[in-house]
């Protein structure tokens, strides 16, 4: 096939606002997911189906509540937030208590549960059918040979400005403080008389919201169903570890790059090898750098 | 008041107690030292006092108010600080991110805090000068430094040290001792456990000894410094 | 990891062999030997078939997961390649079946022990998410190349041929459960020899904490190897049997992806881990109960994943913790 084909700048606009945006989504779940693990040491697989009921709220707020979509997207976030913390508050934080110096690997376990019941709930509740709705902004940019749909450069942009907003907020909020500490030491910060359980409840709630908020920004390319959470947790999860686990830049650069990637690949291989060549990518890297592409100053927390 | 500490069983598991029946009363304004063999339950008084160990009998009253049921995260609030074992500071925070944190129950009170970052940086000007640095390139001793200086951010009544020289240079275990007494004249009550003998006894007001989890020995620190060899024996 | 039920008790009371242990022993095999045939209902059979098989498969990931703390999250995966490696054998190339069970066995065990190098340096969740990644990409392998495996289609298996005289074909479920007993006695013989053995010390030296484990002595990356090799081995008989058994294989996540690897999972962890006949009984009651309650679609994983949950929470020893009232 002719390779120069991809440097033209028309299809190089279609695969990198494509890459981006599946980027954006990867990113946005993989922050949350970083995050979860950063600060509490929790592997959250439950993660794509916090994702998938952002994507049923989105439709819900859309289709049923008519309501505009930047509501819907801060409604999918805002609800997710709580069933997060609430997720947290009944059953991490049993789990915490009653299995001692090991909770993390049954915390794992305890998610895959978790997902398992979530998943197989919305099936029950909501059938499987695919809610999914065409587009939420219409419209395309067209300029010479390059044409990006105005819903694409929005989703961009959105992912964007909340990860400047998760930035500033850990950076520059006292709780955003507070999480950063416990993360570094958790113990020094109960000392300072932070609370722990309560900094963990927010975390969660946090990177609920993210993953719901991921799942109401692309509505229409995943729609609402109850498995759709699977293959953007895979990715995501892919991202942490290829990130560096715990270091949240690193999960959003890695994220951004594999969906660029991944765009690309359309070109090379069917698109049911690449999850494959994901899963392939992820290996290889575990096996020469298992502290992840760019090495983050925190150990791996196995 | 001062802090005391009655009668107290305690330990990581209820079949092992490493504190049985351990007696103290650390008198405001003093510094108090617990000295004793490896494994006669120093840090994990200091833990139990601090909340992290329940214990199983006996209780603690700090300034007249009882401390049982109370949590480490509860206990800035009552007036104690911990300078835990080890390090603690939060390497990827800045310094002043490190000291704000140590105001953390204050946090909405930006008087105060104001206040006591002046205060801070006036006794530690190492620690202005590299106020926006990442709390992890600072040397060991400055470490320290900034461990100190945020656990006296919200000025408590009380200070736990735990093992305060460990791991220092003799050089860098002299300027800390030297915060330690500057502390002593700023009338904190200390409840000191430390590694080196001999310097916190010269600090000390009061002394405690403490073996196999038991009071053996205590006294003022005149009396306690006649019969250190003897004590210092007992260990071995 | 929580310690095995033996702790407790003292070991001399434990492995004693006293009359009423033996008479326990011998009523629940009789059960077990006995049930089907007399009852004579391909459905009850059926059960008793699935309940055997898959408290088997879960006992196999015990050695994995509850004795060595290793969790293989592809373990469907794994059994896929044992399934499909003995059905494709006899698809493609006439070979037996009973040639299979062996092929699928020695196939899987060479996935173990390539996952198990994979995984070598790496601590417990790690292990977790690239086996799982390793049994994803088995299964979407074995999707994507149709032209060999018939992927998403369909492969039908050949029924086990006759021998000594006994006729496999489908209907005759009673052979094929008694073909299970004999499959699963010689496994769970094994797997109790192993875990008594001091292979089996090594390997819950492994899962208590590997650092003090090497400095030991102990060549922690020789154990690991043999845990997932073995395991995998096993797990590929078991998985042919289940191919010749079941008479079609489809690589879809209900048969040997991620909903599977937790249906197994769960059943570990309900009968305890580190109890390998607790997987068994586990195997028999949650499949048992499953089937009772036939067409709930989706709510038996609900089910499966709401007994997760509540074992994790709150009976952390599963049913192993009930040993010592029964024993």
């Amino acid at each position: 096939m002719d390779y120069s084909m991809l440097l033209e700048p028309g299809i190089l606009a279609q695969v990198l606002s494509q890459g981006l945006v599946r980027g954006s989504m990867y990113a946005l779940m993989a922050s949350g997911l970083s995050l979860i693990f950063g600060i509490m040491g929790v592997k959250n697989f439950a993660h794509g189906e916090l994702f998938m009921l952002g994507t049923y709220v989105m439709f819900f707020a859309l289709a049923v509540l008519g309501l505009p979509f930047p509501l819907g997207i801060l409604l999918a976030a805002v609800v997710l937030f709580f069933v997060g913390m609430g997720i947290e508050r009944t059953l991490i934080e049993t789990l915490r208590k009653r299995a001692g110096r090991d909770w993390l690997l049954d915390a794992f376990v305890l998610t895959i549960g978790m997902m398992v019941v979530l998943q197989n709930l919305a099936q029950i509740v909501f059938g499987s059918d695919r809610r999914g709705v065409t587009g939420l902004i219409e419209g395309t940019f067209v300029s010479g040979s390059i044409v990006i749909s105005y819903e694409r450069i929005m989703i961009v942009c959105v992912a964007a400005l909340v990860g400047v907003l998760l930035w500033a907020f850990l950076a520059f909020t006292n709780f955003g403080k507070a999480i950063r500490a416990t993360s570094q030491d958790p113990d020094a910060a109960q000392t300072l008389g932070i609370d722990i359980a309560r900094i963990y409840t927010l975390t969660f709630g946090i990177g609920a919201a993210l993953a719901g908020l991921a799942g109401a920004l692309l509505i229409s390319i995943y729609p609402a169903y109850p498995t759709v959470g699977f293959q953007p947790v895979i990715k995501s999860i892919a991202c942490v570890i290829l990130g560096g686990l715990g270091y949240v830049p690193g999960a959003i650069v890695a994220a951004l790059l594999l969906g660029v990637i991944e765009a690309y690949s359309v070109f090379f291989m069917a698109s049911g090898w690449q999850n494959v060549l994901t899963a392939g990518l992820v290996v290889l890297i575990l096996i020469f750098r298992p502290a992840g592409l760019f090495n983050s100053a925190k150990v791996e927390r196995a | 008041m001062p802090l005391e500490v009655r009668n107290i069983v305690a330990g990581y598991t209820k079949e092992v107690p490493i504190l049985r029946d351990v007696d103290l009363t650390a008198q405001d304004g003093l510094v108090t030292v617990i000295l004793g063999p490896n494994g006669a339950g120093k840090s994990t008084l200091l833990k139990t006092i601090y909340g992290y160990i329940r214990p199983q009998e006996g209780e603690v009253r700090h300034d007249g108010t009882s401390l049982a049921g109370y949590k480490p995260k509860d206990m800035l609030r009552e007036g104690i600080a911990y300078l835990i074992q080890g390090h603690s500071i939060f390497p990827r925070m800045t310094v002043s991110e490190n000291l704000e944190l140590g105001a953390w129950i204050m946090r909405d009170d930006r008087q105060r805090m104001a206040e006591a970052f002046e205060e801070v940086y006036e006794r530690f000007p190492r620690l202005k000068e590299k106020r926006t640095e990442p709390a992890g390139v600072l040397s060991g001793g400055e470490r320290r430094m900034l461990e100190i200086a945020r656990l006296t951010m919200t000025r408590p009544k009380t200070l736990l040290l735990d093992e305060p020289s460990v791991g220092l240079m003799p050089r860098l275990v002299d300027s800390i001792y030297e915060e330690i007494e500057k502390l002593k004249a700023a009338r904190y009550t200390i409840l000191m456990v430390d590694q080196n003998v001999k310097k916190s006894i010269e600090i000390a007001d009061y002394v405690y000894s403490l073996q196999l989890g038991q009071n053996a020995h205590e006294g003022e620190k005149h009396a306690f410094e006649q019969r250190l060899n003897e004590i210092v024996k007992e260990w071995i | 990891m929580t310690a095995t039920t033996a702790s407790s008790v003292p070991a001399s009371q434990q492995s004693r062999v006293t009359p009423m242990r033996v008479a326990k022993v011998v009523v629940l095999l009789a059960l077990l030997i006995g049930i089907p045939p007399l009852v004579d209902s391909p459905f009850i059979t059926r059960v008793f078939i699935s309940a055997l098989m898959l408290g088997t498969i879960a006992a196999i990931y015990d050695l994995m997961i509850g004795y060595a703390g290793l969790i293989n999250f592809g373990y469907a995966g794994f059994l896929a390649v044992g399934a499909y490696g003995s059905a494709l054998a006899s698809f493609h190339y006439g070979i037996s079946p009973w040639a299979g069970l062996l092929i699928g066995g020695v196939l899987t065990g060479a996935v173990g022990f390539v996952a198990g190098i994979i995984t070598l340096r790496l601590k417990g969740l790690y292990v977790a998410l690239m086996t799982f990644f390793t049994g994803e990409a088995i299964r979407y392998t074995i999707s994507n190349t149709p032209d060999f495996t018939r992927g998403m289609q369909g492969l039908s298996t050949a029924p086990f041929t006759d021998i000594l005289g006994l006729d496999f074909a489908r209907e005759n479920l009673l052979n094929y459960y008694f073909l299970l007993l004999v499959l699963a006695g010689i496994i769970m013989g094994l797997l109790a020899w192993l875990v008594n053995s001091r292979i089996g010390l090594a390997f819950k030296a492994l899962r208590e904490d590997q650092l003090a484990t090497q400095s030991l002595g102990l060549n922690t990356t020789k154990y690991k190897l043999y845990n997932f090799t073995i395991a995998s081995f096993l797990a590929g008989i078991m998985g042919a049997y289940y191919a010749h058994y079941i008479g079609i294989l489809s690589p879809t996540r209900h048969e040997f992806g991620v909903p599977r690897t937790v249906e197994i999972l769960t059943i570990t962890y309900v009968g305890g881990r580190g109890s390998l006949w607790g997987a068994l009984f586990a195997g028999f009651l949650l499949i048992g109960f499953q089937e009772y309650f036939r067409g709930l679609g989706p709510w038996r994983l609900v089910l499966f994943g709401s007994l997760l949950i509540f074992v994790m929470l709150f009976a952390r020893r599963g049913l192993a913790g009930l040993k010592k009232y029964v024993w």
